[in-house]
């Protein structure tokens, strides 16, 4: 008996410093950001934040900007997301031969993947300049003229795209490295003996079998994806028109240069129920991979 | 059936051999190479327009060979309009450095008693903690900046080393659990019949156990401190501003000064890639948080 409370406050004191230390800055300005989110409250004036029911809800309902940069969000995530999981899962079959010295190159692709995004946007933007970039530079050596990478809506995002497609591309491939390494060799042999064709085997067992995988990438990248403004705001600040204006990037200007700090909070109480889906998503993921044996 | 098998295993490995020979292992080299050459280009770009001249780094067609000069680092150091970027280095180092400490202290902490000890609610206590590693800062940054102001800690140091250690822990506590898992639990028993405390086992026993975790995990939420930029860019101003923080100022520059920004990059990308370097084994491990191992 003694030995239980002894064993609990043990437990206590390991867990409760952690805890307490989340408690403050990640599960109360979620209260306070409900809070802040149903006032009328801004930088701006000095009066005291005014009590305005769901009224920043209805406004961002109508509002055009803020559809846009859900719209926007939605492309940039779905076109990098996606083009880094096909190409990753392409280069990880690669990376996956048994070929000498392949091995060095692939702890070489690893780099990107914790380089600074401000850097990152830098370098990108550096490189996509209408008039010295290196991207222009190689499209004119090819034949054609020199491209506004960074002012024409569409090629903008895009522009964006492959920056964030550089940076996240090695590390979905190296988590389905991973994942082909640790496949069972009797799956294939099995599939073998069944007659299968080598299409028949990606398809059908190779696939399905990296489904866990497919999904936890998945899911990571596109919270990532989702809440990354750092490339945004070295190379487009969101223009040219709004083509660019990603969600996180009008929450931040709302907040913190229209100074209107009830509706950038509106927006981010919509943004983290959004990722708190996402997260249930991975929760349960995560799950079945440690129940997994 | 044993006959088959072992047959099928012979046409396995004939199967991967011819995989290592032309033309197959010759285009899988190819695409490998070209694609470690395409994740570590940036990179040379970056360096490279640090140690150009301020012609070269404007040149049309882009200059490949020329003379370096360490005048844009120079510049950056301690010239550059009053605005030395040794300041934001120094901050960047110490709210890195502090911040890890703590997150790693708390996060092994608690991940051991996740491990080691049963309680009510244990399940969700670890499941919210895994998802506050999916709070968009962006979502916070609202009401962190008005709890920051209040509590008179903008511009402090104090500030963003909490607000990193909280953003680390979740990645802490998820790393070093697996890691803490996997010490035999008999070493421990051993250690409680020579009449350790179970605090001392804790600190005497598992700890030293796991010390190649804490390192990587420490590497790598010192990086993602390093990295931080939404919290660094709205919460400081200049006494406690980080590199990022520096860097943001590029836009005032009006893009001008491109090979001073680029020394600046530099000094906040070359130096991690030494780290991502020694974290490579664990890296996939940390960023799918155990998930793909």
């Amino acid at each position: 008996m003694r030995l239980a409370v002894q064993r609990r406050r043990a437990a206590w004191v390991l867990i409760a410093p952690a805890v307490a230390v989340l408690l403050v800055l990640n599960l109360f300005p979620i209260v306070y950001a409900l809070y802040i989110s149903v006032h009328y409250w801004t930088l701006a004036r000095p009066q005291p934040p005014r009590f305005a029911g769901l009224s920043n809800y209805v406004d961002l309902f109508f509002d055009e900007r803020f559809r846009n940069a859900v719209l926007v969000s939605l492309k940039f995530i779905v076109l990098a997301v996606g083009i880094e999981l096909l190409l990753g899962l392409g280069l990880a079959f690669v990376f996956n031969m048994r070929l000498r010295g392949i091995a060095t190159l692939r702890k070489l692709t690893l780099l990107p993947s914790l380089a600074m995004p401000l850097v990152v946007g830098l370098a990108w933007f550096y490189m996509f300049n209408e008039n010295f970039g290196l991207v222009n530079w190689i499209w004119v050596m090819l034949g054609g003229t020199r491209v506004p990478f960074l002012t024409q809506g569409t090629l903008a995002l895009l522009s964006i795209v492959a920056a964030d497609v550089w940076q996240w591309t090695p590390f979905v491939m190296l988590v389905f490295y991973a994942a082909l390494q640790a496949l069972p060799e009797y799956v294939y042999e099995a599939a073998r003996i069944d007659g299968l064709s080598g299409g028949q085997i990606f398809f059908r067992v190779t696939l399905p079998l990296l489904r866990p995988a497919i999904l936890i990438v998945l899911v990571i990248r596109a919270v990532d994806a989702l809440r990354s403004l750092e490339l945004v705001f070295m190379m487009t600040k969101g223009g040219p028109a709004g083509d660019t204006e990603v969600l996180p990037w009008y929450l931040y200007t709302t907040g913190f240069l229209s100074l209107d700090l009830g509706y950038a909070a509106a927006m981010a109480v919509l943004m983290l129920a959004l990722v708190t889906v996402l997260c249930q998503l991975f929760a349960g993921l995560l799950e079945s991979q440690e129940a997994a044996p | 059936m044993t006959v088959a098998l072992i047959r099928n295993k012979d046409q396995h490995v004939s199967v991967r051999r011819s995989a290592s020979a032309w033309p197959i292992g010759t285009v899988g080299y190819l695409v490998a190479a070209i694609f470690t050459g395409f994740c570590l280009f940036p990179f040379y770009v970056i360096l490279t327009t640090a140690l150009k001249t301020e012609t070269a780094i404007f040149a049309w067609p882009p200059v490949w060979v020329f003379k370096p000069t360490l005048q844009s680092f120079y510049n950056a150091l301690f010239v550059f309009g009053g605005r030395s970027a040794i300041s934001y280095l120094i901050n960047s180092i110490v709210i890195s450095a502090v911040s890890t400490i703590l997150a790693v202290v708390l996060g092994a902490m608690a991940a051991y008693g996740f491990v080691r000890f049963r309680f009510a609610g244990k399940r969700h206590l670890a499941f919210w903690i895994l998802s506050t590693r999916f709070a968009p800062p962006v979502a916070f940054i609202v009401p962190i900046y008005l709890m920051v102001q209040k509590a008179g800690l903008l511009d402090s140091h104090i500030a963003l080393i909490l607000i990193y250690t909280a953003m680390n822990l979740s990645l802490v506590i998820w790393i070093l659990r697996g890691f803490f898992a996997e010490i035999p639990i008999e070493i421990e028993e051993a250690a409680l019949v020579d009449g350790y405390s179970r605090l001392q086992i804790f600190w005497r026993v598992a700890v030293p156990l796991v010390r190649p975790g804490i390192v990587s995990t420490a590497i790598l939420s010192a990086i993602f401190s390093w990295n931080e930029f939404l919290y660094a860019m709205v919460l400081t101003q200049s006494r406690a501003a980080t590199l990022p923080v520096y860097l943001a100022g590029f836009s005032n520059s009006m893009g001008l000064a491109w090979g001073e920004y680029m020394a600046v990059g530099a000094m906040a990308v070359l130096p991690i890639l030494v780290f991502t370097f020694a974290v490579q084994k664990y890296l996939v491990r940390g960023l799918t948080f155990g998930a793909v191992k």
